[in-house]
């Protein structure tokens, strides 16, 4: 037999030793351990997402707050509630009075608290799909 | 996307393909049965380039982190088990180069001998397992990465950092004594050169 032939057929032959693997006893036991330390990645990561949704909120929350645009707001709303019931009341006397319509401070912070938790939840569930 | 659990046996008879697509899908039992098809031998290739057990299963189980991770990635051009221990097998090349700190170019003809000893029996079966302890590590790994992992001399020299003329002669030295050690009559034919 050539000597080319008999490199490859030992070749081969050494693959297939190789791809021979041995059923080690604690394959179970190793098999959970993988699954735990998978499991335990997808803890750290919701985790961490969770984190900085909170920090990302809070810093959001604050910067809106310092930067005065809730008093800002409110004093638009307010001038356009009174333009609102002044010209409506012209119109339609005593029939629709939109006092519920008033833009305050306190209906601005849940509007923000309730958009950013429903980004919270966005930017969690787009994670988790990429 | 996370979905329901596939039940268990229907996944013992899946194919690996099926499962990889399932794993994909965020099942983690069809990953666990991944897992429990191919760790072994993914552990025993580690074992074969020299990782002592325990750190044979800290590599595989990093192989298979990596593997879920990438888990989208594998379009079944190749076996599951090839691309797994393929990831397992540079991933204790990098572990095995940052704490052996090997010289990829040292001549490895003293460090196993070049001229390989007969077995102890000749008579007697000798495994894989044994006949590398022949090779030098470095020579173990090389054979390892090329026959076990299925790499390429070029992508053993890529995960090696080393010239794939170095990578090639550890390669047919490792052969060599390889060839020594498991041919049938390799022993005998090693007595009888002793004996000439």
């Amino acid at each position: 037999m050539p000597e080319s032939s008999l490199d490859s057929s030992f070749e081969f032959r050494l693959e297939r030793m190789y791809a021979e693997a041995p059923a080690l006893a604690d394959a179970d036991l190793f098999t959970l351990r993988v699954l735990d330390r998978v499991d335990r990645g997808w803890t750290a990561r919701r985790l961490l997402i969770g984190v900085m949704g909170a920090a990302g909120g809070l810093i959001g929350g604050f910067q809106l707050v310092s930067s005065g645009a809730v008093g800002t707001l409110a004093a638009i709303s307010a001038r356009s509630n009174a333009y609102l019931t002044q010209h409506m009341s012209d119109q339609v006397s005593g029939v629709f009075a939109p006092a519920s319509a008033v833009m305050n401070g306190e209906v601005l912070l849940t509007a923000v608290a309730l958009a950013l938790i429903a980004a919270g939840f966005g930017v969690a569930r787009l994670i988790r799909e990429i | 996307m996370a979905m329901a659990p596939t039940p268990k046996r229907r996944l013992e008879s899946a194919h690996d393909l099926e499962l990889v697509g399932l794993a994909a899908r965020g099942d983690r039992a069809a990953f666990g049965e991944l897992v429990r098809r191919h760790g072994s031998a993914v552990r025993g290739l580690l074992r074969r380039m020299g990782a002592e057990p325990s750190a044979a299963d800290d590599v595989a189980q990093d192989a298979f982190l990596a593997a879920f991770e990438q888990i989208a990635e594998f379009r079944g051009e190749g076996a599951f088990r090839a691309w797994v221990s393929r990831i397992a097998a540079r991933l204790y090349v990098k572990r095995w180069r940052r704490e052996a700190r090997v010289d990829l170019m040292a001549d490895t003809d003293d460090a196993a001998g070049a001229e390989v000893a007969p077995g102890p029996n000749a008579d007697a079966r000798i495994d894989l397992e044994e006949a590398l302890k022949a090779l030098s590590p470095v020579e173990r790994v090389c054979v390892s990465l090329c026959y076990g992992a299925g790499l390429s001399h070029a992508e053993a020299a890529a995960a090696l950092n080393a010239p794939l003329g170095t990578v090639k002669s550890h390669v047919k030295r490792g052969l060599d004594k390889l060839r020594a050690r498991l041919s049938p009559g390799g022993d005998d034919d090693q007595r009888s050169k002793v004996s000439a």
